[in-house]
């Protein structure tokens, strides 16, 4: 039983993490709040499906295709869209979830949702860990957040665009001074953003099914991870999803199936009534509220 | 997706057509109205099943009422009750509308959700109406009140089995299973609604009553996510059944952790809309196979359970270009027929008269001999279609849908996973 906790906890984890690393990236570069990330993780994910189940053509460059559509989905977003409200934090947060809901109701529309659509595992091999059943596709999830957080940090800090955007993070005025293009960062952001969301669908439909009814679910589990973490930290949202994911097998577990959802949004509440800005959060003006 | 975008579309266009007709058409014609959650399975097939029937029925002349005959018009509204997180008053204002404001004659169809066809039953009586329950609501609860309270509820009937009946069905199935392969230990997961609740304690209880060893019984909130967790319980448990009863799309997700864990269990899963859908197969990419499921009557798969099914098969396939997909596809085709047998002896749309002529109902159909239990208004179940109204239960074998249960209509036997080991095989 505890080794089964430990496995699924952490396959858990990284499902959490993968599912809110993208809305973290670009809040954390350009804070903005992108509240379409739902609606680009299923764009994402049917873009896939499209290709794999329509068009034929292989996984290697199925998934890669589908990304680099949500990424540039992305960048329209940010060029045609929040540009023109960019500084607004609110209309910023209005704009996107209208225009997620917008691109929902829409897949909806077209006839995307029930159970109809689901991308098959990448591979269907199975093995035991210590007398536990994993399948390889929950063991690349788990292989996946690894890579893509040293991926990350490697681009952060050894990439020119890199340590540009995260001079736009750390001080977006004084990085304009020594010549870093605020706009195509934040551009980057959204786009890096909306990429990861495409990495997350391409990765995670494959365990679950795909719907215009998942985007919800999936900014709401974004948000819940990032707000424990703290709003824009890559930490943030790798401590939190251990926290969390750990807590919601356990309680699961011992407790019931009811818990799974309670934990998430529970933990919400306890981070804004206690510490705001959350575990690695910057927002410490919120903390000098209580 | 594109045959279910212009299917939509096409449905669009049909109830735009039959909305333009002339007025003299449209004040004479018998109006159906449906409240469906249209967005779910059980919405959807039950929307196709009543229009396909309307069809077939106005093509051959409409319905003779008295001295004229009058065509049927479906007016077909969203109840969305089958959406989580949609408060049931979304369902009761929808039945408020097609009463008062488009001035149904009858109701077809829903609420979908037991919790807002119960809710409903008040409102409905109230408007002297006649409503027959086609899909979704098998609380027992629904034919219980009838009976109950014969005269405030005497114009609701149900045409499809209710959760006693069923879970029955289950219960009889799993000792097949037993006799077949040894097995006495079960599981159960359902989800946290009224009547997978109430099928899952009956369940329960009589799988105890049989001697069956019950290792865990799991109840998930609707839009639950993830089943690792339970799946690994019923693993370590040493169940070899694992019965499971949830309506929602999730279940999708328990399919593919159940095959790609490899779990030992045999799963039979009741009205289960992910697993019921021919399209199944594909989405879970083969991972469905050997999961049985009931779409409830029979019709909803293939098979001869009487010469009326395969014909209403093949034609709702050729209509829509898809198999009947689902639990409310037959019934609520077979409903539309019923009610024209009705319509036609009482010779009047007059409620009380109708119930009379309801009440009085002997109609061979898709899913077998159609009548009423005058008591509580519940169609009579049976395993023989020449008695009652038979169930089907299949099996996804090699992406085929394949008959297993009753005995009566089965085109084959149920097959287990190849890692779950029998306890003995016999025929």
């Amino acid at each position: 039983m505890i080794v089964s906790l430990v496995i699924y906890g952490l396959i858990n984890s990284a499902i959490l993490a993968l599912t809110a690393i993208g809305f973290s990236v670009t809040y954390g570069i350009s804070r903005i709040a992108n509240f379409a990330h739902g609606a680009l993780y299923v764009i994402g994910g049917f873009t896939a499906w499209i290709l794999l189940q329509r068009a034929g053509l292989p996984y290697a460059l199925a998934a890669p295709l589908a990304i680099a559509a949500t990424a540039a989905l992305g960048v329209v977003l940010y060029r045609y869209v929040l540009l023109r409200v960019r500084g607004l934090p609110l209309a910023e947060v209005i704009v996107t979830f209208a225009l997620g809901i917008t691109a929902l109701e829409f897949m909806r529309f077209l006839g995307f949702f029930g159970t109809n659509f689901g991308l098959a595992p990448f591979t269907a091999r199975r093995l035991e860990i210590l007398g536990v059943p994993v399948d390889a596709q929950r063991i690349m999830v788990v292989a996946a957040g690894l890579l893509l957080g040293a991926g990350l940090w490697w681009f952060s800090h050894r990439t020119r665009m890199g340590l540009s955007l995260r001079a736009i993070a750390q001080d977006e005025e004084a990085a304009m001074t020594v010549g870093i293009d605020a706009d195509r960062a934040a551009t980057l952001s959204v786009a890096l953003g909306a990429g990861l969301a495409g990495v997350a669908a391409v990765l995670l439909v494959p365990l679950s099914f795909l719907g215009a009814e998942s985007g919800g679910n999936v900014l709401i589990t974004a948000i819940a991870v990032c707000i424990v973490g703290g709003l824009g930290s890559t930490m943030g949202v790798i401590v939190a999803s251990l926290l969390i994911g750990y807590v919601q097998i356990v309680s699961v577990t011992v407790l019931g199936p009811h818990f799974q959802m309670i934990v998430a949004l529970l933990a919400i509440l306890l981070t804004l009534m206690i510490r705001p800005s959350g575990l690695f959060g910057q927002q410490h003006a919120l903390e000098e509220r209580l | 997706m594109l045959t279910m975008r212009f299917g939509r579309l096409s449905l669009l266009l049909v109830g735009a057509s039959l909305a333009c007709g002339t007025s003299r058409e449209a004040d004479h014609a018998i109006v159906i109205g449906a409240p469906l959650s249209t967005q779910y399975l059980y919405g959807w097939d039950a929307q196709r099943g009543m229009q396909l029937a309307i069809e077939q029925i106005n093509a051959r002349g409409g319905v003779q009422v008295g001295d004229s005959s009058r065509p049927f018009r479906l007016e077909v509204l969203d109840t969305r009750d089958l959406e989580p997180g949609v408060p049931l008053s979304e369902a009761l204002l929808v039945v408020e509308k097609l009463l008062l404001e488009k001035r149904v004659d009858v109701l077809l169809g829903g609420p979908t959700r037991s919790e807002a066809a119960l809710a409903a039953m008040d409102i409905v009586a109230r408007h002297r109406t006649v409503s027959i329950l086609t899909t979704g609501a098998l609380s027992p609860a629904y034919n219980r009140r009838i009976a109950e309270d014969y005269d405030r509820y005497r114009y609701l009937f149900r045409i499809t089995s209710d959760a006693v009946t069923l879970a029955g069905e289950a219960v009889d199935l799993f000792e097949a299973v037993r006799r077949r392969f040894g097995f006495d230990r079960a599981y159960l997961m359902v989800q946290d609604v009224a009547h997978a609740r109430a099928i899952g304690e009956i369940v329960a209880t009589r799988l105890r009553e049989r001697g069956w060893q019950l290792l865990g019984n799991e109840v998930y909130p609707t839009g639950t996510g993830d089943y690792s967790t339970g799946l690994l319980k019923a693993r370590a448990s040493g169940a070899q059944l694992l019965f499971v009863w949830m309506d929602h799309p999730e279940i999708a997700v328990l399919v593919k952790q159940w095959h790609d864990l490899e779990i030992p269990v045999l799963p039979i899963a009741g009205i289960s809309s992910a697993v019921e859908q021919p399209g199944a197969w594909e989405a879970t990419g083969g991972a469905v196979e050997f999961w049985v499921t009931s779409p409830a009557n029979a019709g909803n798969a293939p098979s001869e359970a009487t010469p009326l099914t395969m014909p209403f098969y093949d034609a709702y396939r050729a209509r829509w270009g898809v198999e009947p997909e689902g639990y409310g596809t037959a019934s609520s085709y077979t409903a539309v027929y019923v009610l024209k047998d009705a319509i036609e002896r009482a010779g009047t749309l007059e409620p009380d008269a109708l119930v009379r002529a309801l009440e009085a109902t002997d109609l061979q159909s898709v899913y077998g001999r159609i009548r009423f239990d005058p008591s509580d208004h519940q169609v009579r179940p049976s395993y023989d279609p020449a008695e009652g109204a038979v169930s089907t239960w299949f099996q996804w074998q090699a992406g085929e849908r394949v008959v297993v249960w009753p005995p009566t209509i089965s085109r084959g036997n149920v097959r287990i996973p190849p890692w779950l080991r029998p306890e003995r095989v016999s025929q």
